[in-house]
């Protein structure tokens, strides 16, 4: 599982040679050699103050915010470009890099608006958070400010506060370096220099809100989210991005069972710190065209009542000739929804078995974290299949027409493509989805299930990767997990599933496919308060 | 006909008239019988219930059952910054919430090492704020206990008099009983306009209501025979059992914090500690008249020497920016920001720290882990303690002794519960 944390590097009693041993305020820190100095005293626990600084971008030493002193050197150094060298002694906490870095907080404040409470970065602010723990001293200026501009249009995605901005070109080398792209530049000298768009360009690429994310102020603010909710007042939940195959790590943040926004959660095997645009709005589809209840024959039913009714129409095929029932597996469900239809489907012996899925779209590839293909859980999907022994079609495979002895389908999801009017008629449609749309509409029997940021359960990336989402919403209605509604829907037609629990679906899962045999079920977490995360911002 | 009436009535009674019982029937019944006090009655200060095993009228076993008033205080203070705790402390010992703010501000200002940087003045009026609540607290308990036995006009006197003592503590707080008036580094706000004089006239009129109230109760007989050599309790029971505070004091026990482990401004001023001999229900109604007069005496002390002066530490990490730079500079914005959002950020360690509360000895202990808020917060709450004593003291006595034991073990439900 990626969420297993990765072990801190312990100090080692004999050095390899490809390590160095440094002292950070008296204590001792063996780290690889190249580690800068910041980083090292990280892993001491203590977190040197720095707004340039960030792990995942180039290293510019700009914003002075992490002098240290370093014994032997008679000037202060930014801990955050000085490689550590053996025998190196470092003082973070001496009269004089405790000046220097009040001293910089004081000067990074001189300009700065006094924009907190109207301010979308307010409660994960890093100056915020700086100013508290390293200067908390009163202000001592005494003229005006420099106003500069206070609402620009960046691009599609974003608006700069020229105001708030402390200079600090994250957001620049984040274009230069994630997105491969030069949009922003510094223009002007002085407190008159500003942050804008390089010449002829916009703020517009597929991951330009990073910048929003990276920003250590409310410089540069997300049109999606800016106004709509106090950072302080979100709750995270990790999870996995359900917006393509790459399955970027990310947290849901989530207030009164409503997800608000969705960042990037830091996964070097799979996604660094970034994640792309796109990704990020898909939180607004959790609550779009959802199926809250169950449906039978375009009226609401109980679930009891949905299940009998479908149970009865398959029956007919299931007692006459199973091989007349079809089941489609989507690319888009979890491994455990489909790991449950795939299992019923063989206990039926059902003769024909689809997936579901969005089509490629190749111009999305870009050799970063986008790739061609949008559904979440094709190669889970494919693996479950093999596993179980099942030969799996695509359901574009129907366009060339339907199996004569095809009379049934059960469909995983609401996007299936192949499937027109006149086939949606012939066929008796039974659907587990989320959404009221695709050939949710059409179905006999509709039964409503969670989205992915409803239930616990596992998704696979393109490389194989079983990743662990976590629920941070409760689902509407009647909606329960996917599985879950298999379970019924089995128990209904005479076929024992015995999952209590998407733990007892995993479990069943990695015994059966062979490449997942070494995983283990993650325990559910509990939302973090972002007002309580402390070190954010 | 006759039987067939009786016969009616019983279908309709479902019992026998007396005159139909035998004679075997009419004597008490030999077994034991429990009894409900509480959890809703009159005698019941708070919501407790008390199941009582009696063999006729007396006491074998009084069985405490408490827990109704539990509001998590404990936990929900780990999710709250320290200064949200305040409210919830005002609601533990609800007669005098002044104490427990002091001494929540007192347990974490030691955390942070402020303990000696608190500014006089705000010392003072703590002190100040603190004996008024003694003294409502002590007011409250002596006039329900003598109205619980029957003696209804004390009552009246003594609430009339507490009912001053809240007027006054709602202008200096703003509210009549929630007060959240301590901040950590001080208070919250400086005591109101002419506030010396009012509360020399309100100690006054009370000194008068108490005169009234001792000749209406120390010698009244149903008063003193209720009282007397009821509930007692040995020195030794009451060290064992972990009993402070004015029923200790009234066994003989010779501790009180303000003098025995002095803080805030205590050491400057005169008071004497009364001490019982008993150890009975009088001696705790004694020893509490005595500790009225001796926090009036030490209230009049603090009204000469309180020094004029700032209410606030000015130590940043506690106090909140003047609201002019909270508008005016990023910084002050920031700090107001950080102090309301994340709280006062106290620094990892744990510590206990405890005063003088209405009843005893009242702690709290607190680990910090270096946020805005506790990682676990614990209250010593003395209604706690002698609220075990209470099965011990109830033993062998009578149904109706109940009452003056436990009024004057004065078990406050808000503090007991947590």
């Amino acid at each position: 599982m990626s969420d297993v944390a990765a072990p801190t590097t312990p100090p080692a009693p004999a050095p390899a040679p490809d390590h160095v041993t440094l002292t950070i305020d008296g204590q001792s820190v063996t780290v690889p050699k190249g580690t800068n100095v910041l980083e090292a005293a990280k892993l001491l626990g203590n977190d040197i103050s720095a707004f340039c600084y960030h792990p995942g971008l180039p290293i510019v030493a700009q914003c002075r915010q992490c002098l240290v002193s370093i014994e032997k050197n008679p000037k202060l150094q930014p801990s955050c470009q000085q490689v550590c060298v053996e025998s190196m002694a470092v003082h973070t906490t001496d009269a004089q890099s405790t000046l220097a870095r009040k001293q910089q907080l004081e000067f990074t404040l001189v300009n700065h608006p006094i924009d907190c409470p109207i301010c979308d970065k307010a409660g994960e602010c890093t100056l915020q958070r700086l100013y508290f723990d390293h200067d908390n001293a009163d202000s001592r200026v005494d003229t005006q400010k420099v106003h500069k501009a206070k609402a620009v249009d960046l691009g599609p995605t974003i608006v700069l506060d020229q105001e708030r901005c402390i200079l600090c070109s994250r957001c620049i080398r984040t274009c230069d370096a994630v997105a491969g792209v030069h949009q922003l530049e510094f223009a002007n000298r002085g407190d008159h220099e500003i942050l804008t768009t390089a010449p002829g360009e916009q703020l517009d690429n597929p991951y330009s809100l990073n910048t929003v994310d990276v920003c250590p102020v409310g410089a540069l603010t997300s049109k999606d989210f800016r106004f709509t909710m106090r950072a302080w007042e979100l709750e995270a939940t990790p999870s996995v991005c359900n917006g393509c195959a790459t399955g970027c790590n990310i947290e849901l943040h989530h207030k009164n069972d409503r997800a608000w926004r969705i960042v990037p959660r830091h996964n070097e095997a799979v996604n660094s710190y970034w994640m792309c645009d796109e990704g990020r709005t898909t939180y607004h589809e959790l609550r779009e065209d959802r199926l809250a209840a169950a449906v039978v024959d375009g009226l609401p039913a109980s679930w009891d009542k949905a299940v009998q009714a479908a149970a009865k129409r398959l029956g007919v095929f299931l007692t006459r000739d199973a091989s007349q029932v079809g089941v489609v597996l989507s690319a888009l469900h979890s491994n455990e929804d489909n790991f449950a239809l795939a299992k019923l489907a063989k206990l039926w012996g059902a003769g024909h078995v689809y997936v579901a899925g969005k089509p490629l779209v190749p111009a999305r590839a870009d050799g970063r974290l986008r790739v061609a293909d949008v559904n979440p859980n094709a190669t889970g999907v494919k693996a479950i299949a093999e596993a179980l022994g099942l030969t799996l079609l695509p359901t574009l495979e129907l366009d060339r027409g339907t199996p004569a002895n095809l009379r049934a389908l059960i469909i995983l999801g609401d996007v299936v493509p192949g499937l027109d009017a006149v086939k949606l008629k012939e066929i008796e449609i039974i659907s587990i989805a989320a959404h009221e749309r695709g050939p949710v509409p059409h179905a006999k029997v509709a039964l409503p299930c969670a989205s992915w940021a409803e239930t616990g359960a596992t998704t696979t990336n393109q490389k194989g990767l079983v990743q662990r989402m976590h629920a941070a919403v409760t689902s509407p209605g009647a909606a329960i997990a996917g599985w879950d509604a298999v379970v019924r829907l089995a128990a209904a037609t005479g076929q024992k599933l015995a999952y209590a629990h998407a733990r007892d679906v995993f479990k069943d899962m990695t015994a059966t496919v062979p490449a997942w045999k070494e995983l283990t079920w993650q325990r559910d977490v509990r939302p973090l308060a972002l007002r309580f995360a402390g070190s954010r911002g | 006909m006759a039987a067939d009436a009786r016969t009616l009535k019983q279908l309709v009674l479902g019992r026998k008239d007396v005159q139909d019982l035998s004679d075997i029937e009419q004597e008490l019944p030999p077994d034991l019988m429990t009894v409900n006090m509480g959890p809703s009655h009159p005698a019941m200060h708070g919501t407790v219930r008390i199941v009582l095993t009696v063999d006729g009228e007396k006491i074998i076993k009084g069985d405490v059952q408490p827990g109704y008033l539990h509001r998590c205080f404990e936990k929900e203070a780990e999710h709250a910054t320290y200064t949200q705790v305040f409210p919830y402390t005002d609601r533990l010992n609800y007669v005098s919430p002044m104490i427990n703010n002091c001494g929540w501000a007192m347990a974490v200002e030691k955390l942070m090492g402020l303990t000696t940087k608190i500014p006089r003045r705000a010392e003072y009026i703590r002190v100040i704020v603190s004996e008024m609540s003694r003294i409502t607290d002590h007011l409250t308990c002596v006039g329900a206990s003598a109205m619980e036995l029957g003696a209804f006009t004390p009552f009246l006197y003594l609430l009339k008099s507490r009912e001053w003592m809240y007027e006054l503590l709602e202008k200096v707080s703003g509210a009549r009983l929630t007060h959240s008036y301590v901040r950590v580094g001080g208070v919250s706000q400086d005591l109101p306009e002419n506030f010396g004089p009012e509360l020399t006239q309100v100690l006054d009129r009370t000194a008068e209501v108490m005169v009234e109230c001792q000749d209406l109760l120390n010698n009244n007989k149903i008063f003193h025979d209720r009282m007397a050599g009821i509930g007692a309790i040995t020195r030794e029971d009451a060290i064992r059992t972990g009993c402070v505070g004015p029923i200790a004091r009234a066994a003989g026990v010779d501790y009180d914090v303000r003098r025995d482990f002095p803080y805030s401004v205590y050491p400057e001023l005169e008071f004497d500690v009364p001490l019982g001999t008993t150890g009975d229900c009088y001696d705790r109604y004694l020893i509490r008249l005595e500790e009225l007069k001796q926090s009036m005496r030490i209230l009049r002390q603090c009204l000469v020497q309180i020094p004029e002066g700032p209410i606030m530490s000015d130590d940043h990490r506690v106090a909140l920016p003047p609201k002019a730079a909270t508008y005016n500079t990023i910084e002050s914005m920031i700090r107001h920001f950080k102090h309301i959002m994340d709280g006062v950020r106290v620094p990892a360690g744990e510590a206990y720290s405890f005063v003088e509360g209405g009843n005893g000895e009242l702690g709290f202990f607190i680990v910090a882990d270096g946020t805005g808020r506790p990682y676990k917060a614990y209250c010593r709450s003395p209604s706690f303690v002698h609220l075990s004593t209470a099965e011990m003291l109830f033993k062998d006595h009578f149904i109706a002794d109940v009452v003056p034991i436990f009024g004057m073990i004065n078990m406050i439900g808000g503090e007991c519960d947590k």
